[in-house]
């Protein structure tokens, strides 16, 4: 067995079990809980895509996902459009954003480009506020249609975008775009020196992550039904961010892992009731500490090498 | 032969400092030149002008009669202008062979077969053919130069900017590497241009010597002449009223006669 039929036949194996996972519990709030788990998986791959390939850290992810899942509010709720829409204008609007954030400031060296994420999602968060009369404010949009009668049904679709997701983005990382964004991230002058357009290659990664982002972003808004401001929090960044490391950054399927596992885990240890992040916090830090390259993708390729 | 490359009066000050002072020269296509001159010159900034990675202030710089002013690094890459570093810098964690690969898929270069089988091709040029699917994380220094000379061709250059590519290398390792940028000049026709300051290696290397110091080129000639040139000889041992010291290529480098060894320019 080489390496890329090992792959294959463990991604047939992952979806084969997320599939199974809701027919298994069949309660509703597991589907809840596992459907809220893909989107994390969405947002953690498409972070990793840029930020862990070209070594850029984007401190603001959930920008992406909140506009993605605000546009999806605005069309449904605002408009009456149908929730399908949101489908293709979530990440359009999600990529304009990356292009106003990134265009001025992926040019340059230094932290800008994290600090400027970073601001760009706390003032988008903030204006979601002050625009109250459109955005609902603290309260957000609520009375949002579900794409699917069915949260089964719904599940499947999320699952669905999440294994095309991760397929895509692994695609072009395995191909020349992917060693051109890894040289970016070993050094950037010297990829200049290579005749590499980096700049562009920074600026089109951030374009596709947050592409992806918003989608997932958009996907959340039908599940839940409502959007608020905390679709822009920064806790929300750091959480997907610490999901990255957990999995495995760089490697796009190790993050997905860490998404899922940890939206998991989060769910399960509520029957520490009060003492839950501190049991939470707890995992992450031995974690991090024993496992600095992450869980999920170290664990796989330790597997694949003794498959083939 | 026609000249490849233009340098007219071209400046660069970096607040109060300097450092490239109406600098003027030509390069012929074909030719090997070297740029001499003590640490603070100005060679590797004028190097940084030439390729983009700093602007210039004035003056002007033609490649194959096309102005190079305003270019960013990447286009002129694409146009056959292509530098080393003084310090190797190699993409760190992937392995040789990509290191290489990566310079394969710039523009220039794209369509010349697949970019894998070429970077190994140009991995065994350099000597490098058995260690490319090792990280270059654990690769030794030597074979770091080396690394960086095949990056460079990987692009198809027609002028090669080498910034001091013998320095840090141990003497066993010298030799060989000036023998392969000397087959690199004799058989591909490459037309060359190195940073180096203090070695017989390159004085035997190189057809023509732009000395410079303080920013500005001192003097233009051939090796043998450069190294009695008064002003040469001023910018690495300062002025002498007592006698007219001479400057000799010795085995250790560019030193003074008489047997004395050249260590750290006079400032």
């Amino acid at each position: 067995m080489d390496i890329l039929k090992a792959d294959r036949v463990a991604v047939v194996l992952a979806s084969a079990a997320l599939a199974g996972a809701p027919l298994l519990f069949a309660s509703s709030y597991t589907t809840g809980v596992l459907t809220v788990a893909l989107c994390f998986g969405i947002w953690a791959a498409s972070w990793d895509f840029m930020s862990g390939l070209t070594g850029r850290e984007n401190f603001g992810h959930s920008l992406f996902i909140g506009a993605g899942a605000y546009t999806a509010g605005f069309l449904n709720v605002n408009f009456g459009l149908s929730p399908w829409w949101s489908l293709p204008a979530a990440p359009v609007v999600a990529v304009l954003f990356s292009l106003i954030l990134g265009l001025p400031t992926l040019r340059l060296k230094g932290p800008y480009f994290a600090l400027a994420m970073l601001s760009g999602a706390a003032v988008m968060q903030n204006l979601t506020i002050i625009f109250s009369e459109y955005t609902g404010g603290q309260d957000g949009l609520n009375g949002i249609d579900p794409m699917l009668d069915s949260p089964f049904a719904y599940y499947y679709l999320v699952l669905g975008v999440l294994i095309a997701t991760t397929v895509i983005l692994k695609l072009i990382a395995n191909s020349t775009w992917g060693t051109i964004l890894r040289a970016i991230r070993g050094d950037e002058a010297s990829s200049q020196a290579s005749g590499i357009n980096v700049n562009f290659y920074k600026i089109a990664a951030l374009m596709i992550s947050a592409a992806f982002a918003g989608l997932g972003g958009a996907l959340y808004a039908h599940y839940q039904l409502q959007v608020g401001p905390d679709l822009f929090a920064i806790v929300l960044s750091i959480n997907i961010i610490i999901m990255v490391y957990v999995g495995g950054l760089g490697s796009i399927y190790g993050p997905v892992g860490g998404a899922l596992l940890l939206s998991v885990l989060t769910e399960s240890l509520r029957a520490f009731s009060e003492y839950r992040l501190w049991v939470y916090t707890l995992v992450l830090m031995f974690i991090l500490f024993f496992m600095p390259q992450g869980l999920i993708a170290p664990l796989w390729r330790r597997i694949r090498s003794f498959a083939v | 032969m026609t000249a490849l490359l233009i340098v007219e009066k071209l400046n660069k000050r970096f607040g109060g400092l300097h450092a490239v002072k109406d600098v003027s020269f030509t390069l012929k296509a074909g030719s090997i030149t070297g740029v001499l001159g003590p640490n603070g010159a100005g060679k590797t900034t004028m190097f940084n002008l030439l390729t983009g990675f700093l602007p210039f202030d004035t003056g002007r710089v033609e490649f194959e009669g096309q102005s190079l002013a305003g270019l960013p690094p990447h286009k002129i890459v694409n146009r056959g202008l292509v530098r080393t570093f003084q310090l190797a810098r190699p993409f760190l964690g992937m392995t040789v062979l990509e290191n290489v690969e990566v310079a394969c898929l710039a523009p220039r270069v794209r369509g010349e077969g697949k970019p894998g089988l070429r970077a190994q091709a140009l991995l065994d040029q350099v000597g490098l053919g058995e260690k490319s699917s090792q990280l270059v994380d654990v690769l030794p220094y030597g074979d770091l130069r080396r690394l960086e000379i095949a990056r460079a061709l990987a692009t198809r250059p027609k002028l090669l900017l080498l910034d001091e590519p013998f320095a840090g290398l141990g003497v066993a390792e010298i030799q060989p590497l000036a023998d392969l940028i000397g087959a690199l000049h004799r058989s591909e026709g490459l037309t060359i241009l190195i940073i180096e300051h203090k070695l017989r290696e390159f004085m035997q290397l190189v057809q023509e010597v732009i000395a410079m110091d303080f920013g500005e080129v001192v003097a233009i000639g051939a090796p043998a002449a450069i190294v009695r040139d008064p002003r040469v000889i001023e910018a690495y041992i300062g002025k002498s009223t007592f006698e007219e010291p001479q400057l000799a290529v010795t085995g250790d480098g560019v030193g003074v006669a008489r047997g004395q060894r050249f260590g750290s320019p006079l400032r």
